[in-house]
């Protein structure tokens, strides 16, 4: 298709950048004819040579612009995001955005586990921290603690709480140094020691 | 004498322009593109050119610059100049052919402190490859030759305009308040000035190597 002289000025305005609105739609909208490509190689030609005349020593341009028709034939443009317009630029950190939104529900998730194990600790009557906390001794025995625990069967060697009974008198000293209500620690010293 | 040409040129603004065919292209219109293609060919093979020694590989590392770019074109948003992006990916696709190849990349520092672009024993030369035969080279000399002698023949407000925009790289309102005329009349100079110029230049480029178009 020929352009006329009014359409290849707005392709050479086009070539330096200087359309706006209307008349940017008018000369893209010539872009697709073999009457624009032409001029427009023309113009960039001079430009070019203009600024550096070795530019004027391409290799084949029709022969490059073949090639890359055909590899852009086979490699379709991924579909992209819609674009900011050129005078509201997207923030510096736009890209690490996802990963910052991961990071957000990963620690939300953190808190949220923290907060219901804790819940259910306290639900669960005064913990064990809060005893040892006291500094006093427990109001009863283990044994005791664990009778008084309701319906609760404990299936146990019936010879170690005999053997327990017997010498009690000589139970040494926790290993954790404090009344431990959910250890037992049995000890078995021989009399004549 | 510096060389320019290895480091990003200057380049004119366009910016929306570029930007206008980008998306265009991402939308699904190749001819966009390819105006693209046409308009940064030369720059881009040059570069190419001056970072490789076997200049035959200088089409083929173009044409993978150029389709890399098409690939990636939804990461271009518009923050740098297109020039600027498609220059990293000309150097990068370049430096990996290199690698490919097993060759050591010769990458022209310009700007390098000490590095002087006068010594010719700094440079490797080129090879003339099959591509540079002696006929194209006298041809780009005649095209260069015949845009310079068209220059000098137009008349003296559209050469200045045309001068302001393609070397001294002014926008159309810098160049209205340079020569104390409407925006409207810088662009109507410019535009003539390109079409006595192109009336010399299109029958050379047709006629050489058949159609080059």
């Amino acid at each position: 298709m020929e352009l006329d002289e009014k359409q290849r000025e707005l392709l050479s305005a086009l070539a330096d950048g200087e359309l706006q609105g209307d008349e940017l739609a008018q000369a893209l909208a010539l872009c697709g004819s073999d009457g624009a490509t032409a001029c427009w190689r023309d113009y960039h030609l001079i430009g070019d040579v203009l600024r550096a005349p070795e530019l004027a020593g391409s290799s084949d341009s029709a022969r490059l612009l073949l090639r890359v028709r055909g590899a852009m034939a086979e490699v379709p443009v991924p579909a992209a995001p819609a674009m900011p317009p050129p005078g509201l630029p997207p923030a510096a950190n736009d890209p690490l955005f996802r990963w910052k939104m991961v990071a957000g529900f990963a620690s939300l998730a953190a808190v949220a586990a923290i907060g219901w194990n804790s819940l259910s600790v306290l639900q669960e009557g005064t913990p064990q921290g809060a005893q040892l906390a006291s500094g006093q001794p427990p109001r009863t025995a283990a044994v005791t603690e664990m009778a008084q625990a309701g319906p609760q069967t404990m299936l146990r060697d019936p010879r170690l709480d005999e053997l327990l009974a017997a010498h009690k008198q000589y139970g040494g000293a926790s290993a954790l140094q404090m009344p431990a209500g959910f250890l037992r620690n049995a000890t078995f010293e021989a009399p004549q020691r | 004498m510096t060389d320019s040409s290895s480091v990003a040129p200057a380049e004119p603004r366009a910016p929306d322009a570029d930007f206008e065919l980008v998306q265009r292209s991402i939308a699904g219109d190749q001819r966009a593109f390819e105006l693209l293609v046409i308009k940064y060919q030369r720059r881009i093979e040059r570069l190419i050119a001056r970072m490789v020694r076997d200049t035959d590989l200088v089409p083929d590392i173009a044409q993978e610059t150029f389709i890399r770019a098409y690939r990636a074109l939804h990461q271009f948003r518009g923050e740098a100049q297109f020039y600027t992006w498609l220059y990293r990916i000309a150097v990068n696709t370049a430096k990996k052919a290199l690698l490919d190849l097993k060759r050591n990349p010769v990458v022209y520092e310009g700007a390098a402190p000490g590095g002087d672009e006068d010594d010719e024993t700094s440079r490797p030369r080129r090879e003339q490859s099959t591509e540079e035969t002696p006929e194209t080279v006298l041809a780009a000399q005649e095209i260069a030759r015949a845009v310079n002698a068209a220059m000098e023949a137009l008349p003296v407000d559209l050469r200045q305009a045309v001068t302001l925009r393609e070397i001294e790289g002014l926008s159309y309102e810098e160049i209205a308040e340079a020569m104390d005329c409407p925006i409207g009349t810088v662009r109507s100079r410019i535009f003539r000035a390109r079409e006595a110029i192109s009336a010399r230049v299109r029958p050379m480029l047709e006629n050489q190597s058949g159609k080059r178009w």
